[in-house]
């Protein structure tokens, strides 16, 4: 045995992990082996101050556990609550957030323009105010009209349909409209609307 | 004891605050103890305790219950302690003037309380060569020490602890020791 494997042998006995034989080999070596006879005496030494040491114990500030509890989170149970649902369930997670942001932008088109929008292939003879539409005797306008936010006064032609989105229409005496009248209130009529449009638009785009 | 802890663990989990300062009861201490001997400094240890218990309780629903809950705290205040000895590396030399400052070298730049009150505590030689010599140690070699005479955890722990082999952790105590046993020549 030449003193490298020594060293290895002796730090094994340290960890309490040498085989009785290598034992016996070791202790022979040192035997007549004074330098690793004193390796080992400065080792265990060694040990014997680090376990002496551990016995000037320092104690934390005695407020650290007050400190550690009121830096916890309380709410956070609650809200781990609802994240392991989300967690649990992504599909019908992803298809509600589908719906609300659908909902939500349907409801905010139908609700956020209060200015009056005027649509119509011709509107030549349309006299358009603040939030009326006048369409004025012996005028004759040509093609569809839709009118958003606001009241339409028809005294002269329309050769076409009419459609009012949240807002009034008054038919004089004197109107003609050839095509179907259409008021449209409702949030829920509204979007029945764009819908049927959507698909009846796109056949008559060809 | 473990199954107590364990029980613990279950009531903190469902929300439980008391079971849990009862959990910070138990290992503050400890805690405090394995990072004051890795930082030096009283005031580093008692943070790396406080976000140790903040990690543990909001990964309370991750905690392996298979494991010892002991293993699993130890491991995270140990990495908590690595990650500050890290980002301490950068060691500027006192004596360099900083550039931004005129007069102002390293020394007006170390806390007052940084390590002198644990020397001065140490009002033996051999004390202060003992924390020395631990305070020496590169980092990697100081944690399996630290965990090993001053928790006196077995090599087994302290695998579990690191989650390194067993046979990486002996080699690492073996030099730690020689790298002691060196410093520590004078006294022995």
């Amino acid at each position: 045995m030449d003193c490298k494997q020594a060293v290895s042998l002796m730090h094994s006995l340290l960890d309490d992990d040498l085989e009785q034989s290598s034992a016996l080999e070791l202790k022979e070596h040192m035997l007549g082996c004074p330098a690793c006879k004193e390796h080992f005496h400065q080792l265990e030494s060694t040990e014997q101050l680090l376990y002496g040491f551990n016995h000037r114990l320092q104690t934390p500030s005695p407020d650290l556990t007050e400190r550690i509890l009121k830096a916890i989170p309380e709410k956070q149970k609650q809200q781990a609550a609802w994240l392991k649902w989300v967690k649990r369930h992504p599909a019908i997670t992803v298809a509600a957030v589908f719906v609300l942001v659908m909902m939500g932008s349907a409801l905010s088109m139908w609700n956020a323009d209060q200015q009056m929008i005027v649509k119509g292939q011709q509107l030549d003879g349309v006299i358009i105010e603040e939030n009326k539409v006048i369409i004025p005797n012996g005028k004759v306008v040509k093609g569809d009209l839709t009118i958003h936010n606001g009241l339409a006064e028809v005294y002269g032609d329309v050769e076409g349909n009419v459609t009012v989105v949240d807002g009034r229409i008054f038919q004089a005496s004197t109107a003609h409209i050839s095509g179907s009248v259409q008021q449209i209130d409702e949030a829920m009529s509204w979007i029945w609307y764009q819908i049927t449009n959507l698909f009846s638009s796109a056949p008559s785009a060809k | 004891m473990d199954t107590f802890e364990k029980r613990l663990v279950k009531l903190a989990r469902s929300g439980d605050t008391r079971a849990f300062a009862e959990v910070v009861e138990l290992y503050k201490d400890k805690i405090f103890h394995l990072a004051y001997r890795m930082l030096s400094n009283r005031h580093e240890a008692e943070d790396v305790v406080q976000d140790t218990f903040l990690r543990v309780y909001r990964n309370l629903d991750r905690y392996d219950a298979n494991q010892k809950f002991s293993t699993w705290i130890y491991r995270i205040a140990t990495n908590l302690c690595i990650d500050r000895l890290r980002k301490r590396k950068p060691v500027y030399s006192l004596d360099a003037e900083m550039n931004d400052q005129e007069g102002v070298d390293g020394y007006s730049m170390i806390p007052s309380d940084d390590r002198t009150p644990e020397t001065y505590l140490l009002v033996s030689e051999t004390q202060r060569m003992i924390h020395e010599a631990i305070d020496s140690l590169p980092a990697k070699y100081k944690s399996v020490m630290i965990l090993r005479y001053l928790q006196d955890m077995s090599l087994q722990e302290i695998s579990d602890v690191l989650d390194m082999p067993v046979t990486t952790i002996k080699t690492r105590v073996h030099r730690g020791r020689e790298f002691l046993r060196k410093k520590l020549e004078r006294k022995i």
